[in-house]
């Protein structure tokens, strides 16, 4: 328990400030810019209150928000992510997953975490869009803005996973 | 009633879910460009510091381009003075006393500014803000405009007490009152959030005449910016749809993705023209 708090707090302030820092100023082709700290919200372990993931994914977009002067759209667009996140690893990953694991490559296997990552990414990134270009409506540049971003993001997250640390280390 | 408590507790996370999400939207709408709270911007102590920290470092990146451009802005300053000493050497040689004319600098010229660091830039989402290091403490208010070596960049929003937040002009909500050089014609510029090298310059009458390549500045109407400051170059131009207006495509002058150096600018004599047009528009 203990240590899951830890690990979150971890992951938290981590994904937080690569995203704050690095993340937030790579603006690909002037249309990308990834949002790579969905990876929190993927990593929160299987088997965690429905309240909780939402309420987590809510806390960390507004930060997100905080840090990047947009006041409610990420966290908008996060709790939605949050709500989806638990109904979609019952239904990629089947109910007969033990509590408490996290999802990786090695518990969910490769197409099943790949699925899973790219429609949460879908989900957040569809929503933060449409709340962003409420004002303006450029359909075409939305959905090029949309895809691309998608894209890169579910990309990152992948080698993010890759060459997470911990899981080297629980390998060793 | 069991039933019910039973279900209420089982879709909790329903609940929940709608609460923050009603937070959320809340935010959004709540913050209009002219009432953004500090506490959820980039402007307040936290996240202002730690922007403080990552501007520093990536101040270092654009020297290179930033130093030629100011060879580039010394360059053309010194032909000004050039041109200007030839000037009052000319006046000199026309009149037979020439006392020097020493002007009240404060009336003449009633702008002054402030440089500050640019921290938190943001040129890819639609409503685009910066963050800079100086704040209330240093003498910036909210209205004040900002402008880079190159251009015009801006007008401060919010303000704390060591950060200011703009609303950069890569921003629907920020219009700018600007003229075609040379002319006393003007109409307001705003980026239509495509492509941060440009912007539109709308309702520009007709009958003004321009080419491409003409130089944009401010028109000086809003006292936050003094007339004259350039915006960018016209690059083409459309009709409106009721006909009557022009459209201009402006290359704007700045470039926001390698910003660092911004100047503040105040205007003392600010409130006391607002506050006479408020009275005018009371008596209206």
């Amino acid at each position: 328990m203990i240590n899951t708090i830890i690990r979150s707090t971890v992951y938290f302030v981590v994904c937080v400030l690569l995203q704050v820092l690095i993340f937030n100023n790579i603006h690909f082709f002037r249309i990308a810019t990834p949002f790579v700290f969905l990876y929190f919200i993927v990593k929160l372990p299987v088997g965690m209150s429905k309240s909780l993931v939402i309420f987590l994914s809510f806390l960390i977009g507004l930060v997100i928000d905080i840090f990047s002067n947009t006041p409610g759209m990420q966290a908008a667009a996060c709790t939605v992510a949050g709500l989806a996140r638990n109904p979609l690893i019952a239904f990629l990953a089947g109910k007969d997953l033990p509590e408490g694991v996290f999802p990786s490559f090695k518990t969910f296997t490769y197409g099943v975490y790949f699925r899973y990552v790219s429609s949460l990414v879908l989900i957040h990134h569809v929503v933060l869009f449409f709340i962003e270009s409420m004002t303006l409506f450029d359909p075409l540049f939305l959905l090029m803005r949309m895809g691309a971003s998608a894209g890169l993001t579910v990309l990152l997250i992948l080698i993010a996973e890759t060459f997470n640390l911990e899981l080297q280390k629980s390998e060793e | 009633m069991r039933k019910l408590l039973d279900f209420l507790v089982r879709k909790r996370h329903w609940f929940l879910f709608l609460l923050l999400e009603i937070i959320a939207v809340v935010l959004i709408y709540r913050n209009s460009a002219y009432q953004r709270s500090i506490i959820f911007s980039s402007g307040n102590v936290v996240t202002g510091h730690i922007a403080a920290v990552a501007g520093g470092v990536t101040s270092y990146l654009n020297l290179k381009q930033i130093n030629r451009e100011l060879l580039d802005r010394n360059g053309q300053l010194e032909m000004e003075v050039l041109r200007l000493r030839q000037e009052i050497a000319w006046m000199q040689a026309d009149t037979a006393v020439f006392s020097g004319y020493v002007p009240d600098s404060t009336e003449l010229f009633h702008y002054n500014f402030v440089m500050a660091q640019v921290v938190n830039n943001s040129i890819t989402r639609i409503a685009n803000y910066i963050t800079i290091d100086k704040g209330r403490k240093d003498g910036i208010l909210p209205d004040m405009g900002v402008v880079s070596q190159n251009g015009v960049v801006g007008v401060v929003s919010t303000v704390s007490d060591h950060f200011a937040v703009i609303i950069s002009l890569l921003n629907p909500k920020f219009r700018l009152s600007c003229k075609v050089v040379g002319s006393a014609y003007f109409g307001s510029m705003v980026w239509d959030a495509g492509n941060i090298g440009y912007a539109n310059l709308e309702e520009l009458p007709r009958h003004v005449n321009f080419e491409k390549g003409d130089t944009i500045v401010t028109s000086g109407y809003s006292a936050i910016f003094p007339s004259g400051i350039v915006v960018g170059t016209v690059e083409s131009h459309e009709k409106q749809h009721d006909d009557n207006f022009y459209s201009v495509r402006v290359k704007l002058a700045t470039d926001f993705s390698s910003l660092t150096d911004v100047r503040v600018i105040s205007n003392y004599k600010q409130d006391e023209q607002r506050n006479v047009e408020n009275e005018a528009k009371r008596n209206d």
